[in-house]
């Protein structure tokens, strides 16, 4: 259902698959180890522990209530576990992210409302499916001029990129006369509906259902499609007990009667929240956040004593006299200055593993991104600080008989460091602004427990707020620290 | 006896060749004025003597060693050639007191309290007793100046070699460096100073260089170079600043 135009060319899939393939079976890293006998599935995964992959935010699938993951696809998943004897640890990764974690074999299996298509079952085996979802359209709660398709001529409508509500919403605006406009998520398809922007959003059915259950604002006005069904997913040719195991357990929650009871418990009687007020947004938020911001001010610290470690070394290889420590250190800066942190994360979490077959987790690659991105600008603060020292004071010292060693620690560096302060300062904001770029990896710092609320409560404007004014306190704060610091040391 | 001694010596920068061929002697305790037109490779002559930059050819001697031989411990070497230069260069981060003793603590040749009795004498010497604990930035420039020669002075040189030390100078301060430098030349240090103070050349060098274009037009005693200039060149740069 979600992104069905991914892996759209099938060649390049298959390739990229039997890559990945390779290189997982090369350095073995897959949790379940080929050598296991093949016995009944129940017995096969009984005391294993699998990671299961997930997305972020796919309310009523997989969302946080209150901190904890929850949402039909965790209740399945944790269900069938129970029932089939084997333990998951569940990583909220987000959909895209989720997926190539799968393919690195970063996780043993995926499960975030996922379709199954054909284009993936060519690099997934997928299990029986679980649950038949299709597309319906909604328009804000107060718009009358809207009932069905034959109402949206000349109007704007939103879809998930790369959604089966894209492609249904493609497939009929011809024909009724309107435009698509593709979005990423969907609480800002809902904000972009509210907001007036579009006049109508085309959205999984059980995401919508869920989303006006918790007073997202909007209403549904037509039947929903006919749709694609939802699997788990291991990677092709992996994990086999662990996919019989699903497909064993479900078969049960389905007999038992547990299946229904979860989907119903989402779908069926959702209990309409009444809207807190901000301040009850707030205190119920605010402990969520501030493990986020603990995780934030964490993964800063360490990575701005990396960078200064490494700003200083490559700053020296900067200003030295050999050539190929300057080159060195020119290379590095490049490279890190010339490329998006985005890429560069993404790199270190997914890329890496996949060349190296040594997993990574994600504080270790956050803060492998930001020290080695932030160390590239350390570096050259710390070679304009050097350079901006009067030559003059080199030639005093060297005159004197001192060493280059000495004249550097006793002469330059002590002027140089008063003139770097304040752009360490500034580094330091950047690093703590840049950590929020972290979410994508699935890092939990602040914004990515604030994208976690508001995809669950639909009060995207309110949380961000408040987000945004906990960075502004802290940087704020931590600015004025540094500053009174810098006055003190560096008269 | 020879203190220094320079041969053929040639420096470019890139392809610019700023001195081309120099031949000196300086004997000790001989003080020797270089005059001569801005850019003719005053400057640059000085610095070759204690490496402040890279000789592009010939010899230069000082002390017995040889700057050329890369067995040469440059630093030792340096400890020998004290340089004051025309904008002190000073470091703005510590005490004058601190200045003058960096050097000596810094390379063990005096515990810290020694090199804290000389510095106090050094400054006594050069008339800055009570700025011991005064920054650079609260000094004039002539008491800048003072320090500076002070902190050469303190890892105890028998060379001097001076670079315009009073071209950066309000007129009123320039006496007192002089006087500084002239009672040097008295107690007999091996002096080279470049300088734009023709009347201060005349009275205290032994002998005056007149530099133009990276060669060496001229040399002789003040009477001689001052009074009866051989070249056409000297005679014309000295209708200039007489
Ligand atoms: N570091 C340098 N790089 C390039 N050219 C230089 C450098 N230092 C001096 N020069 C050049 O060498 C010439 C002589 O300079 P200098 O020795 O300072 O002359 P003076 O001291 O007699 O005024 C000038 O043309 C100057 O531009
Ligand atoms: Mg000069």
């Amino acid at each position: 259902m979600r992104k069905i135009t991914e892996f759209r060319s099938g060649k390049l899939a298959v390739a990229v698959t039997a890559l990945l393939a390779l290189a997982g079976g090369f350095v073995g890293i897959s949790a379940a180890a080929a050598s296991q006998p093949q016995a009944q599935p129940n017995t096969a995964v009984t005391g294993e522990t699998y990671i299961i992959g997930t997305d972020t935010t796919f309310a009523p699938f997989e969302y946080r209530k209150d901190g904890e993951l929850t949402g039909i696809d965790m209740d399945l998943i944790r269900d069938i576990a129970k029932n089939q004897g084997f333990t998951v640890e569940i990583k909220s990764l987000g959909f895209d992210a989720a997926l190539q974690a799968l393919q690195s074999n970063q996780v043993d299996g995926v499960i975030a409302g996922m379709s199954i298509t054909d284009e993936r079952k060519l690099i997934f085996d997928f299990s029986d499916p679980y649950f038949d979802s299709g597309v319906q359209m909604a328009v804000a709660e107060d718009n009358t001029k809207i009932t069905g398709y034959a109402d949206l001529a000349g109007e704007t409508v939103v879809a998930k990129r790369g959604s089966e509500g894209e492609t249904f919403a493609n497939s009929i605006k011809d024909e009724y006369g309107f435009t698509v406009k593709a979005l990423a998520d969907s609480a800002t398809m809902y904000d972009d509906v509210k907001a007036g922007n579009s006049v109508a959003v085309f959205d999984d059915y059980p995401v919508l259902a869920y989303g006006i259950s918790q007073n997202n604002g909007l209403k549904s006005v037509t039947e929903k499609e006919q749709g694609s069904s939802y699997g788990f997913a291991v990677n092709k040719g992996q994990n086999p007990e662990l996919l019989a195991a699903f497909n064993t357990g479900l078969a049960e929650l389905k007999s038992n009667g547990e299946y229904q009871a979860i989907l119903d418990s989402y779908l069926e009687q959702p209990a309409p929240v009444a809207a807190s007020g901000f301040f009850g947004l707030l205190s119920d938020s605010l402990p969520a956040l501030m493990k986020g911001l603990g995780l934030t001010l964490l993964a800063t610290a360490l990575s701005i004593v990396i960078a200064l470690v490494l700003g200083v070394l490559f700053g020296f290889f900067k200003v030295s006299e050999s050539r190929v420590l300057r080159g060195i250190a020119s290379v590095y800066v490049s490279i890190f200055r010339g490329t998006p942190l985005l890429v560069q994360a993404f790199f270190f979490y997914f890329g890496l593993p996949q060349l190296t077959g040594q997993s990574i987790d994600v504080l270790t690659a956050g803060v492998l991104t930001l020290s080695l991105n932030a160390g590239a600008y350390m570096t050259e603060i710390v070679r304009g600080g050097i350079q901006s020292v009067d030559p003059g004071q080199t030639e005093a010292g060297r005159s004197l008989g001192l060493g280059y060693v000495t004249t550097m620690r006793r002469v330059v560096l002590p002027q140089a460091v008063k003139i770097m302060t304040p752009s360490f300062i500034n580094q330091f904001v950047m690093t703590l602004k840049d950590t929020s770029l972290l979410a994508v990896i699935g890092f939990a710092e602040l914004t990515y427990q604030g994208q976690q609320i508001y995809a669950a409560n639909f009060r995207t404007g309110e949380t961000l707020l408040i987000v945004a004014a906990l960075y502004f306190i802290v940087i704020n704060l931590l600015t004025m620290l540094s500053n009174k610091l810098d006055k003190r040391f560096n008269k | 006896m020879s203190k220094i001694s320079v041969t053929g010596l040639r420096k470019s920068f890139g392809s610019n060749e700023v001195l081309k061929g120099l031949d000196v002697e300086i004997l000790e305790g001989e003080v020797v004025c270089v005059i001569g037109p801005s850019g003719s490779g005053k400057s640059t002559f000085l610095r070759c003597l204690n490496k402040l930059d890279e000789l592009s050819a010939g010899t230069v001697i000082v002390d017995g060693f040889n700057l050329g031989d890369k067995t040469v411990d440059l630093n030792e070497v340096r400890q020998h050639i004290g340089m004051v230069f025309q904008h002190f260069n000073l470091f703005p981060h510590m005490t004058v007191l601190q200045n003058i003793m960096l050097a000596p603590v810094e390379l063990k040749k005096e515990s810290t309290a020694d090199a804290r009795t000389t510095a106090l004498k050094l400054l006594d010497r050069v008339g800055l007793a009570d700025k011991a604990t005064a920054r650079p930035a609260q000094l004039s420039g002539g008491q800048k100046q003072r320090v500076a020669i002070a902190r050469s002075l303190a890892v105890n040189p028998d060379i001097m070699l001076f670079d315009e030390a009073t071209s950066a100078l309000d007129p009123e301060m320039v006496g007192e460096v002089l006087q500084v430098i002239r009672d040097l030349a008295a107690e007999g240090m091996t002096m080279v100073v470049v300088t734009h103070e023709m009347g201060f050349a005349r009275e205290v060098a032994d002998r005056v260089i007149f530099m133009a274009d990276g060669v060496i037009v001229e040399e002789g005693t003040p009477a001689e170079l001052f009074g009866n200039p051989q070249q056409a060149r000297t005679q014309d740069f000295l209708s200039k600043v007489l």
